[in-house]
């Protein structure tokens, strides 16, 4: 069994490994080393996918990233991929691959109808219809349209690969190992320089792998061996093949990805999938080498026609023959090149040459081996319709606007040259602002913005001996600017076919009478007829013609296309190229799967997960957990089968009769110290803070300029200088980073320290009538009568050993206290307190009971802290001072901020004393409203109050506490409820705080 | 005009489309227009048609630096939707869903408008009655909201992630079914193909230089192609406020930002709406053409280029693996970044200034597309009449001032943040 | 990603700063006299420069400092750092 189209020793595949595949569910065999691509050629496949709009049919055009047509849905692993480049994937064993875009198959596609009407789709052609009636659009014709739309299908099974990140620094980045890549990154390593070689292929080489040419009498590819092996000893070199970079982003960042785990048959567990490159490079060299451009002709698409540089590649590194009986078409000399290859391995092409008899090394070795030239000739059209079968080709009039003559001739492949296109997109991400270049046609860079040189064929230099010197003395050069060392390596001695002068013509007129398709863009299925209709409807900007078109947004994008496409226009529009302009380029440079660039942080690992040091106890005792921001908390203990709603009123119901504990750990904790402490909080916060005395806690406000309170909490002196802040849990860090602002920036004139102390307490607040007792048996030597330690008051305690800060102080309206101790003993605070509350039916609560707690005494939370209320909207008027001046107080004198009708807080209770309102209901005051309806506020908190045992809820309304006694009513037209409720006051128990003095 | 239409489309195509007119003249600047408005973008292109249609207002011109269409209208995710807490935003945005449902129509130009809904998932329960309270304020103005549970939010979009191995699992979602996607280069197309059929000349690749003022009053404009004189002039240049401020001697409360937004390569239809995730900024959509479009955060410092960082990108698209573990697979293939002005409420500024004639409309943080017909109906209001509409009239320069702040989302003046 | 120089640290990655905005507004003395305009002035207006652009670091996940940097806000060149209270040309 061998390959039909497979030479024998040709190529660097291994023929001792024959890998067997499956392509659209028939087996297939080829070897290591092949792409699936040159596999399924080996084969006579060529016939691989259909066209996104036309649904023609399409073969492979070019051997690497640059392929338009070959994207294929892909079964390894157990995982399906779509829209996988065929000529990029390696061939592994029992890799399934399928055409996609078509139905039922690929070479029976119903959707080829579109062909056959495309005159009726020209570009745009849905902006000018499917619009009447206008609810057919979304009803009828888009969903027809969306079923058309995708290429291949997205698998919905998670996956469960890894994908790495990785960050390296580096004095040089070189991308790409061609021959330009390989000489500056070899004289830059032997100049000392930290070196990084990347190259996307699976072999090192590039250029040098196709081209007949030698270096210091080595073949390209022994040249490039020797060097690659020399550059891997060494320490100072990183290199890495299958290794796409991608962006090039600011300050010389460069990102990159590596397909690490796709080509291994048998993957350790360990080794990702794919690792993504933050290489941040002190200088960068672009040796992107070029990419060849087609010339556009008709049905230019058919299956068959290649980049005659990919012919090249498949016979060279594969031993693959695209046909057997190949036309070659050019404007210029490289697609001799290939010519000789298919003629020394037996096959005997046809060139067309475009150029008027022309003259060079590569002709006359051409000539001399007997291959057959038409100059001044073109292919008006290829015909066949799922594989060429032969060609209308003709005799170029003088001015190439037409055929002297037309005739027909057998070909089973076409291979087509024009010329190339440096691949400047790095340069440009970079913010090169490239320039056009006449000699060339095509765009070059020009003057860097980072630290980035191109060199080779992606700085337009296309002949090897300027490439290697220029790659030797660039590298060194840019060594000795990091390294300061000067070395002067010889440069190696070059050998190769000089190349003649191109011919400046890209696409083929069509003789009179005919109207084939002539494609730009092959994917999106843009022909030249597009680009004329657009810029007769005026979309002349090249943005307007690639927007309207598609022109270069497929998957490809418009590596083969663009450059044509410009010169399309530009011919139009009489401007020469560079007056078109070009495109952006932007990253990525090819399509990078998500998985790479998010990394690890998936699944469980998307935010890191913060726990007291009790959270084990909480787990062991059936606590429910809720996030609060990253830390999880205990929401309630749940008891046989209660709701969440049972739990919560029996914790909080405990709290009010007995005690309850409740870990308060994930409070943000700030250690204030300095000689203008008290300063600086009397600034921060809204109320007084100079006369606190030591061992007192404070409760405070504190705003953003813009008047909107930011956060409170409570701060407590602990000695003269020194001041331990606590913040809520969603605020920590953003309170740190206020102090700190202001601390540093505006006011540095003060001597005060911040630092975060978070994670260095472990606390526990005890609340409830019995906290007292429990406390005296938790600290039997210390006084906690309510004269020996009064509300607001602090203390440093000896609990059971550990040293303890006690505080005074209560989020739950109850008599209580709360305890901290160094994280390492938070367990043993929690569990002492537990075992000793037994006897005074001390219950855990979570934050649904502390909720309830605060909400009932009014006490306000985030629902209320949500960035757009001002203290008086939420009865905080009193902790104003007026006598100084603080953070934000100049906003609240604004004209909205005083109004009477402000919204405000309030308590409201349902009339019925029995119907729960919805948090986020609307008060209104008629019951039959019409939309849109007066709102008056809206409710932002509820619970089921245990003092009363009915359903209470906090407020915001408008008029505030004026409205006390009013009936109104709360809608929530989302649940369809409408309750009748009365306004009464947010402190709906204890109002006059007696408890927390008791 | 030629009309567009099924039959047009059959009989040009057999004439091979050689007989299209072009969809809006190119011409040379005149020396005057009884107004102009500064922008060719989807806002500047909807205001002059409307300054036209509404206020027959014809003699007048809308004037790009660049190509039109090029800013915002050109580069954002397309998400239309009136999904907003305040009354002001929301009605202001709802009677904009109205001229969007008539649009294709009424330009005769398919901007593809597709009300497919959108979903603000929720992670928690506080985010839940968060959104409880934005649905119901939308309800009570008229608009449609539904409160989703977890298990009619999977109805939807089967393919998130409802696992056991997730940070943070979906509680619910708040849904407008009747928001949606529109085309967005259509858009700008559309606009300016009827307006340019009214007489309005759109002068591309024509920039501002200066402005020509006199005792308070807007007495011209000068522009790389000439001075051009008129009496009123509407600023709609989101993304350059900032500059054409300093020019005016102005300045604003807005800050020049740059989000990116990307998208995956086209695949077969899975995600029919749009959906937010909750836990983190990210919010995607499906293309008709199948890509996966999608965007999140700001990239957090000024900026004036048109391309973002890439750790901004990966932050965003985390939250997009969290939600949806299925985009692992599918390959982003194009990123691109726009220029915001980022408003210091995060709602927009469409109102007279305290020059004579000069009109601003900025601010549009990164919801402008969405608000581009009312934006524009409103704008040309305002120009035509010399005062604001009802629509507009909260959405004003000195509601910092006043204290009367549009704070949707409640994170004040760090602009980078939200 | 930007790479900016802590004037305490060195040479760190973005992704180790969140930004503060622009260092050029001045926040009004304490217990000053301030118009309403001057105040809003501080709060809301910004100018928001296309070019050189003066703005406030925090070096959040570092030494937590606040520092300066001269940024190119169009092509995000930095120009200089410096600590808070030096001067930046």
């Amino acid at each position: 069994m061998t390959n039909p189209y497979r030479l024998e020793n040709v190529g660097f595949i291994n023929r001792d490994k024959k890998i067997s595949f499956k392509f659209n569910g028939k087996e297939y065999f080829g070897f290591k080393g092949d792409t699936l691509a040159s596999a399924l050629l080996s084969n006579g496949i060529h016939l691989v996918g259909r066209s996104f709009k036309y649904h023609r049919p399409r073969g492979f055009f070019g051997a690497g990233v640059d392929e338009p047509n070959a994207k294929v849905q892909i079964e390894l692993n157990g995982y399906s991929e779509p829209n996988v480049n065929a000529t990029e994937i390696e061939l592994v064993e029992g890799i399934s691959a399928t055409s996609q875009n078509c139905w039922p198959s690929v070479n029976f596609d119903i959707g080829a109808i579109n062909n056959l009407l495309n005159r009726f789709f020209p570009a745009g052609f849905y902006y000018k219809t499917f619009m009447w009636p206008k609810s057919f659009w979304y009803k009828i014709y888009e969903p027809f349209i969306r079923k058309a739309a995708g290429l291949g299908v997205a698998s919905i099974e998670k996956d469960n690969e890894r994908y790495e990140h990785k960050y390296e620094y580096c004095d040089l980045l070189v991308t790409g190992s061609g021959p330009a890549g390989l000489a500056s990154a070899f004289s830059a390593a032997k100049s000392g320089a930290r070196v990084i070689l990347v190259e996307d292929k699976p072999m090192f080489g590039g250029s040098l792998l196709t081209d007949d040419v030698t270096i210091d009498n080595l073949s390209g590819k022994e040249w490039a061996n020797k060097i690659i092996s020399e550059l891997e000893s060494m320490p100072n070199v990183i290199t890495r093949k299958r290794s796409q970079v991608f962006g090039y982003y600011d300050h010389n960042m460069v990102a990159m990805f590596e397909r690490t785990g796709d080509h291994l048959n048998n993957k350790s567990k360990y080794t990702p999938r794919q690792r993504l490159w933050y290489i941040r490079a002190k200088e960068v060299i672009l040796s992107t080498g070029s990419i060849e451009r087609p010339i556009v002709f008709g049905n230019n698409d058919t299956p068959g026609i290649f980049l005659s540089s990919g012919a090249k590649e498949y016979l060279k590194l594969y031993g693959v023959l695209v046909g057997k009986k190949p036309l070659i078409f050019t404007n210029n000399d490289s697609a001799y090149e290939t010519a000789i290859e298919f003629k020394k391995n037996g096959i005997s092409p046809i060139i067309l040459d475009t150029r008027e008899n022309h003259e060079s090394d590569l002709i006359n070795e051409s000539k001399n081996l007997g291959i057959e030239i038409k100059f001044n000739y073109a292919v008006i059209a290829a015909h066949g319709y799922k594989k060429v079968n032969s060609a209308t080709i003709g005799k170029l009039n003088n001015s190439k606007t037409g055929f002297e003559n037309k005739e027909k001739i057998n070909c089973d492949c076409i291979c087509v040259s024009g010329f190339w296109t440096p691949s400047v997109h790095l340069a440009s991400q970079s913010g090169n602002k490239l320039k056009y270049d006449k000699d060339l046609d095509a765009f070059i860079p020009n003057v860097s913005k980072q630290n980035e040189v191109s060199v080779g064929a992606a700085n337009g230099t296309f002949n090897l001996k300027e490439t290697i010197k220029n790659g030797f003395q660039k590298g060194s050069s840019l060594s000795q600017k990091v390294t300061g060392k000067e070395v002067n390596l010889p440069v190696p001695q070059t050998n190769e076919k000089k190349h003649g002068k191109h011919d400046k013509f890209w696409c083929v007129p069509l003789p009179k009478g005919n109207n084939y398709k002539r494609f730009v863009d092959f994917q999106n299925d843009v022909a030249v007829s597009d680009i004329e209709l657009a810029l007769r409807e005026g979309y002349r900007s090249i943005e307007h013609v690639k927007r309207y078109t598609t022109l270069g947004m497929a998957t490809d994008q418009g590596k083969t296309s663009n450059l044509n496409g410009l010169q399309l226009v530009s011919n139009i529009e009489n401007k020469i190229v560079p007056e078109v302009g070009h495109t952006t380029f932007r990253p990525p440079f090819t399509p990078v799967t998500i998985g790479a660039i998010v990394g690890r942080e998936t699944g469980h690992h998307y935010m890191p997960t913060r726990k007291s040091p009790m959270h084990k106890w909480h787990k062991d005792n059936n606590a429910v957990f809720v996030d609060a921001g990253v830390w999880l908390r205990p929401r309630y203990y749940k008891v046989g089968n209660e709701t969440l709603q049972d739990a919560a009123k029996r914790e909080a119901e405990n709290v009010r009769k007995n005690v309850g504990v409740c870990d308060v750990t994930t409070l943000g904790k700030i250690d204030i110290k300095g000689p203008d402490s008290a300063e600086f909080l009397n600034r921060v916060y809204t109320n007084a803070w100079l006369k606190l005395p030591v061992g007192k806690a404070r409760y405070g406000l504190m705003l953003r300029e813009d008047g909107m309170l930011l956060d409170d909490g409570t701060t407590t002196r602990i000695s003269e200088n020194h001041y331990h802040m606590t913040t809520t849990t969603a605020q920590a860090a953003n309170v740190l980073t206020h102090l700190e602002y202001y601390l540093q920036v505006v006011w540095p004139e003060l001597k005060v320290n911040v630092v975060s102390s978070t994670e260095q307490w472990a606390g526990a607040a005890i609340a409830g009538p019995k906290s007292r007792d429990l406390l005296s048996k938790l600290l039997p030597t210390e006084d906690v009568t309510n004269d020996g330690f009064a509300f607001m008051h602090y203390k440093e305690v000896d609990f059971f050993g550990v040293k303890a800060r006690l505080f005074r102080i209560s989020f739950s309206g109850e008599l209580a206290y709360e305890i901290n101790v160094p994280s390492d003993s938070g367990l043993f605070l929690w569990e002492k307190i537990i075992e000793v509350g037994k006897n005074f039916n001390l219950q855990p609560y979570g934050t649904e009971a502390l909720s309830t707690l605060r909400i009932e005494m009014g006490h306000v939370a985030g629902p209320e802290l949500d960035g757009r209320t001002i203290p008086s909207d939420l009865s905080l008027d009193g902790m104003i001072s007026k006598k100084k001046d603080f953070i934000g107080k100049r906003s609240l004198s604004k004209k909205d901020f005083i109004k009477p009708e402000r919204q405000k807080i309030v308590g409201i209770v349902p009339v019925d004393k029995k119907t729960s309102i919805p948090e986020g209901s609307h008060l209104v005051d008629d019951k039959n409203f019409k939309l849109p309806a007066k709102k008056l506020g809206h409710v932002s908190s509820s619970c089921w109050s245990v003092e009363y045992n009915n359903p209470f809820s906090l407020a915001i309304v408008a008029g505030g506490k004026t409205m006390i006694g009013k009936k109104l009513f709360a809608v929530a037209p989302l649940k369809t409820s409408s309750i009748e409720v009365e306004v009464v006051s947010s402190h709906y128990v204890d109002p006059k705080g007696e408890r927390v003095r008791s | 005009m030629q009309n567009y239409s099924i039959f047009s489309l059959v009989k040009n195509a057999f004439s091979n489309h050689q007989n299209w007119e072009v969809a809006w003249k190119d011409p040379e600047p005149k020396k005057e227009y009884d107004a102009i408005i500064i922008g060719g973008g989807g806002h500047g292109l909807a205001t002059a048609y409307y300054l036209a249609k509404e206020h027959q207002l014809t003699n007048i011109a809308v004037i790009e630096k660049g190509w039109i269409g090029g800013g915002n209208v050109g580069r954002n995710t397309t998400i239309i939707r009136s999904n907003f807490m305040y009354d002001a935003n929301a009605r202001f945005n709802e009677f904009g869903m109205d001229l969007w449902r008539n649009l294709s129509l009424e330009l005769n130009f398919n901007v593809m408008f597709s009300p497919r809904g959108i979903i603000n998932l929720a992670h928690s329960d506080a985010q839940m009655n968060a959104y409880a309270r934005r649905g119901n304020s939308m309800r009570l103005n008229g608009i449609d909201a539904v409160l989703l549970n977890r298990e009619e939010v999977k109805k939807y979009i089967p393919m998130a992630d409802f696992s056991d191995d997730v940070r943070f699992p979906i509680f619910g979602g708040l849904m407008q079914p009747s928001a949606g996607t529109a085309r967005h280069d259509a858009v700008a197309w559309g606009y300016a193909r009827q307006a340019d059929s009214m007489g309005v000349d759109i002068i591309q690749h024509c920039e501002v230089t200066g402005f020509e003022i006199k005792n308070g009053k807007i007495l011209g404009v000068n522009t790389s192609r000439g001075n051009i004189k008129t009496k009123k002039i509407g600023l709609c240049v989101a993304g350059s406020t900032n500059l054409l401020a300093e020019k005016l001697n102005m300045t604003l409360p807005i800050e020049t930002h740059c989000l990116q937004a990307c998208v995956s390569e086209p695949v077969k239809p899975l995600l029919d709406g749009v959906v937010t995730y909750g836990a983190g900024h990210f919010y995607i959509s499906q293309s008709d053409k199948g890509e996966m479009v999608m965007g999140g955060d700001l990239d957090g410092y000024n900026s004036y280029a048109q391309r973002g960082n890439l750790p901004t990108l990966q932050h965003v698209l985390t939250g997009g693996l969290a939600l949806f573990p299925f985009l692992s697979r599918q390959k982003m293939l194009r990123t691109w970044g726009g220029v915001m002005d980022m408003s210091m409420d995060g709602s927009p500024i469409i109102d007279k200034t305290h020059i004579d004639g000069l009109y601003i409309n900025c601010g549009w943080c990164y919801g402008g597309f969405k608000s581009t017909p009312v934006s524009g109906w409103t704008f040309a209001h305002t120009i035509a009449q010399d005062r604001v509409h009802e629509l507009n009239s909260k959405l004003s320069l000195n509601r910092f001032t006043t204290g009367e702040l549009l704070d949707e989302k409640g994170l004040g003046t760090k602009t980078w943040i939200g | 990603m930007l790479h900016i120089k802590c004037p305490y640290c060195g040479l760190r990655s973005q992704k180790e700063f969140s930004y503060g905005g622009d260092a050029n507004v001045k926040r009004p003395k304490l217990n000053a006299e301030v118009t309403d305009k001057e105040w809003d002035d501080f709060v809301y207006m910004r100018k928001s420069p296309k070019g050189h652009h003066l703005e406030l670091w925090h070096h959040t996940s570092g030494c937590r400092q606040w520092i300066k940097v001269k940024r190119d806000t169009i092509t995000h060149e930095i120009y200089q750092t410096a600590k808070i209270e030096e001067q930046i040309s």
